[in-house]
């Protein structure tokens, strides 16, 4: 049995928009389980990453709880969802967000040193990162502008994931970049949560989806489906899944893809 | 014109914040430019328009005795020397005396004068500014209108040893004889009044002697010439004489000091907006380097844009500077009132279009002259680089405070990181604080020698002090000192006796001797060299001395009563009894020249002793033997105290424009950075930074500039603030300022002034609480 991490029952959020309320999130129940690499995906305006950003803690719900463990984040004012976030997630953004006037180092340490005072633990475990991600020394050292959006991406990655969240959060993750470095991003978080990182990804395109484990689709801001992919096969067994693919792309196109 | 004033409004329309807080900034320049201009070029000149306007004199000298025989002997002296361009003489009535005012004392020569001659004198002409229906009593002068003395009371006056009491029936203006602090103040008398005074026999008849002169610049060399002529002929006559120079300067000591206070505070406000101004434009191009990418692509020049940012600035400085000083003119009247107990000559305010346009100049001119250095770097905008991100705007050259290195905590590391890497916020913010540093130096200054104890500004503006002054004939001198060392109440006696001499080839000046120097309170007035010891040594005024190019081991030849002698200068005094005219001399090296007909004492009394009882008994027991006798702390109390109000409110308005000032310019840098910094507040935030983190961070990365330029220039200012005081007091004689500087005072400035800082910093970085990752994700 797949332990529950996150949870959400009849979760709504609304916008006001020139007087009108517009109801992006419709009374949505939902479960997130450890270990699942879960990719949301629905057309543009479907409420992906307000879904993403309500589950993540970095907005909170209209209506209805969101529960983690057995902490309601629902109700936290702006620093208890602050302190939530930096104790168990972490995040990709689609434009990375790397902090330009630091380091890609230090971008990673001051994430970092925000939960761990044992400074060289903390730096042991960037290096390891950054080994991980196949970032070298000398860009470690550069700043974010200076170096190509791939790295940027992985660098995110690093960053994400140097307090051991319990979940990373992806928002388009590949968005941004070329399909080459993109590719190498998705085999970046494929890795990881071949380790047994949780992930929540948030995107529109098929080929990322398919590293998904669990496929919701959105549509009008309710979950209109869902779709088990199981694991994406790792090493050299066959990336290209034919039959994984044509399970995917059976259900998009049931869900009206 | 017109895209450019699109442009300008557009900017301006963006930086609403930004612009109000220049607004300010520039309108507290302005409103402080042009009262010090006004102050400065109008309203001294007021003196001479009046001077004019009373057809007064430049010479004024009383002599006692008022014979045809004086008078013959005057009018020979004055028709003989072809300087003299007009005359009158009067006969007066003159004595020293005391009224109560101001919570002290009043002390001065006074010269009674028959209300109606005064009125109609042809020289030298009193005017009435302000009469009540009653028709027996006396009118004085308008310097000490107040609650006290009022048309309708009743005012006391100690007339040598009687005194008289008067309806005050109204005030009058006299330029020459119209305040105590130039040597003699006139007092008009009804007829009744007058006549009842010259019966009473307490005031001696005189002879008052006003003089026009063809060029005013002499009126201390005729002075000189008239006193050595009487002094000559009549040796035992009293004088008391007045000069125009002597007068213009002190009737304006208040407006010199607030005069310079204010030209300092507009022009250190004017340097903080012009620097404000820079930052703002450098900030701006960074901040915009996209959008002027864009605007020089589509066709704008360099000229246009540089030409819009010269529009916004310099237009809304000028119409602030029309607003502020315009502002200045409802400013004033509080201001005139303030200096009129001090100068004692009516002013009226109207508007005056050179100190307007001056403001309306320098400032414009000022703001143009930054605008246009701070924008000239658009000309190096090229459209398809600025495009790009404006990358010129990025280029980090140092990774400042590497997290992996450091060991500072992280978000000190942090603050430490943004510190290092906006220079342009710390010389801001170092400039800032360094003329903050400043004005609260001169304040603790103040405070400390001028308000919470003024001894040490006594000791440096009126030199001696002592608790009673008493003035004897000579011949019950023996008597008197022996009754004094008898007496258990009196702990110190010592003589301290001013007369006018002559420096040969020189000035008049003001003669001031003691029997032996050591016992004197005030050691202070010696700032070189020393005391004179012996009857062939004098000490002399450090400002006349520079002068006339004297030094100490000089000699210098001083004439009296017709005599004269040889005196070495032994040391440089400050004394500004005579704004710096001044010299010391032993008894015996006085009397080289003439007797003393009387002497003057300085008694310091036990504590818990009625000064004005011992005083009384003094004269009750001497009589007619006692020409004065002066309560110094009530006569100091009197004069000082509009000083002490004027400097308490010149110390409440440079703390107040401090804390308006302070808390501008960090608003505009702290909009700055968190407008720079949103994405990057929004990023931290996503990764779980607090708000409160963010605002201590931003908090933190303003408090080494602060810090450093605050201690820094607290220190500095402390070492120059008595030189820096010089430059306001020199006009009065002051050439070394001996001001206690309040450490204590200074420490807790600088804790006040960091710990004011950060507060500030802290509120309004709170604007960091409305970004939310949210909006960064969203794109907000």
């Amino acid at each position: 049995m797949k332990k529950i991490l996150l949870k959400t029952e009849n979760l709504s959020k609304s916008f006001s928009s020139g007087g009108n309320l517009q109801h992006v999130l419709k009374n949505i129940d939902l479960e997130l389980y450890q270990g699942d690499f879960t990719v949301i995906m629905g057309a543009s305006g479907a409420g992906k990453s307000t879904l993403l950003y309500a589950l993540s803690g970095m907005d909170t719900p209209s209506l209805g709880t969101i529960t983690f463990g057995d902490q309601v984040i629902s109700g936290m004012s702006q620093d208890e969802l602050a302190v939530f976030r930096r104790d168990h997630c972490g995040f990709v953004f689609q434009q990375i967000y790397l902090i330009d006037g630091m380091s890609v180092m230090d971008n990673v340490l001051s994430a970092g040193l925000l939960v761990s005072r044992d400074r060289k633990g903390v730096l042991a475990k960037a290096k390891e990162l950054f080994e991980a991600v196949d970032i070298p020394e000398e860009t470690q050292k550069k700043f974010p502008t200076q170096i190509s959006g791939g790295e940027a991406q992985r660098a995110g990655m690093v960053r994400a994931l140097i307090n051991s969240p319990e979940i990373l959060f992806a928002d388009e993750p590949t968005g941004a970049l070329n399909s080459r470095t993109g590719l190498d991003v998705l085999d970046t978080l494929t890795r990881f949560n071949e380790m047994g990182q949780s992930i929540v990804m948030v995107t529109h395109d098929m080929r990322s989806a398919r590293r998904g484990s669990r496929i919701l689709y959105l549509k009008d801001g309710m979950i209109l489906g869902e779709c088990d992919l199981g694991r994406y096969p790792h090493g050299n067994a066959k990336p290209d899944d034919g039959e994984r693919q044509e399970k995917l792309a059976s259900f998009l196109a049931e869900m009206g893809w | 014109m017109g895209k450019n004033y699109l442009l300008a409004r557009s900017n301006l329309r963006k930086a609403k914040g930004q612009t109000v807080a220049i607004i300010v900034l520039m309108f507290l320049a302005a409103l402080m430019l042009n009262l010090w201009l006004m102050l400065s070029l109008d309203y001294r000149q007021n003196f001479d328009r009046c001077h004019d306007r009373l057809h007064a004199e430049h010479v004024t000298l009383a002599v006692d005795g008022d014979s045809d025989e004086i008078a013959g002997f005057l009018e020979d002296t004055l028709e003989a020397d072809e300087r003299t361009a007009d005359y009158f003489l009067d006969s007066v009535m003159h004595m020293v005396g005391i009224f109560e005012y101001n919570g002290g004392n009043i002390n001065s020569e006074f010269i009674f004068m028959e209300k109606e001659a005064a009125l109609s004198r042809p020289v030298g002409k009193c005017e009435i500014v302000e009469e009540g229906s009653c028709t027996s009593g006396v009118y004085m002068p308008v310097l000490y209108q107040s609650d006290e003395i009022a048309v309708g009371r009743t005012i006391e006056l100690s007339i040598g040893n009687q005194k008289m009491s008067y309806t005050v029936c109204g005030f009058f203006n006299s330029v020459m004889t119209g305040s105590h602090n130039c040597g003699m103040c006139g007092i008009l008398l009804t007829k009744d009044c007058y006549r009842e005074l010259q019966e009473a026999g307490c005031a001696p008849e005189s002879t008052l002697c006003s003089v026009r002169l063809d060029d005013r610049t002499e009126s201390e060399d005729y002075d000189a010439m008239l006193k050595e002529a009487v002094s000559s002929r009549y040796p035992a006559a009293r004088t008391t004489s007045n000069t125009y120079d002597l007068v213009s300067r002190s009737r304006y000591i208040s407006q010199m000091i607030c005069s310079g206070i204010m030209s300092a505070m507009a022009f250190l406000i004017l340097l903080i907006a012009l620097v404000v101004i820079a930052s703002n434009i450098i900030n701006y191009i960074q901040e915009n380097m996209k959008n002027l990418g864009a605007l020089k692509a589509v066709g704008y020049t360099s000229r246009q844009l540089v030409s819009s940012l010269l529009m916004q600035f310099t237009g809304v400085s000028l119409l602030v500077a029309l607003v502020g000083s315009g502002f200045s003119y409802a400013l004033f009247p509080y201001i005139n009132g303030m200096m009129v107990s001090q100068t004692g000559i009516p002013y009226k305010v109207r508007f005056l279009p050179v100190p307007f346009v001056l403001t309306l100049a320098v400032l414009g001119g000022a703001v143009s002259v930054v605008v246009w250095s701070a924008s000239r770097r658009i000309g190096r905008v090229e459209p398809i680089v600025a495009l790009r991100q404006g990358i010129q705007t990025h280029t980090f050259k140092r990774n400042h405070v590497p997290l992996e290195k450091t060991r500072v905590p992280l978000n000190p590391a942090l603050a430490l990181k943004t510190t290092l890497s906006g220079m342009k916020h710390n010389v801001t913010i170092c400039i800032t604080m360094l003329v903050l540093s400043l004005v609260a130096v001169f304040s603790g200054v103040m405070i400390e020698n001028m308000i919470a104890d003024m001894t040490p500004f006594l000791n440096m503006i009126v030199g001696e002090t002592a608790d009673s002054a008493i003035n004897v004939e000579a011949e019950v001198e023996e008597d008197f000192l022996s009754a004094m060392q008898d007496d258990s109440r009196v702990e110190k006696v010592y003589l301290y006796h001013s007369v006018q001499l002559l420096h040969a080839g020189g000035d008049v000046l003001m003669a001031t001797m003691a029997d032996d120097f050591t016992k004197v309170n005030n050691q202070d007035v010696i700032i070189e060299g020393r005391f004179p010891k012996y009857d062939n040594e004098m000490a002399i005024a450090a400002k006349y001395a520079a002068e006339k190019k004297l030094n100490v081991g000089d000699e210098i030849k001083l004439t009296a009563d017709g005599k004269e002698d040889g005196y070495l200068i032994s040391g440089f005094v400050q004394i500004t009894n005579n704004l710096g005219k001044d010299c010391l001399l032993t008894r015996e090296g006085y009397e080289r020249l003439g007797e003393l007909q009387n002497a003057s004492y300085y008694l310091n009394l036990a504590d818990g002793t009625d000064i004005d009882a011992f005083n009384a008994k003094i004269e009750e027991r001497y009589k007619d033997k006692v020409n004065a006798t002066i309560n110094i702390d009530a006569t100091i109390n009197g004069s000082v105290s509009v000083y002490v109000l004027l400097m308490k409110m010149i110390v409440a308005a440079v703390l107040v424009l401090s804390v308006l000032v302070i808390t501008f310019v960090l608003y505009l840098l702290v909009r700055t950075i968190v407008g720079n910094k949103k994405q990057e507040y929004g990023i931290l935030k996503a990764l779980g930074f607090t708000t409160g983190q963010l605002i201590w961070q931003t908090a933190l990365s303003f408090m080494p500039a602060v810090v450093i330029s605050t201690i820094v220039g607290v220190t500095v200012c402390s070492f120059i603030i008595n030189p820096l005081s010089v430059l306001f007091l020199k006009d009065l004689g002051i050439v070394k300022c001996t001001f206690r500087v309040p450490v204590g005072y200074n420490i807790l400035a600088v804790a006040g002034m960091i710990l004011v800082s950060f507060g500030i910093v802290c509120v309004l970085s709170l604007r960091i609480k409305k970004i939310t990752p949210r909006a960064l994700l969203a794109g907000e």
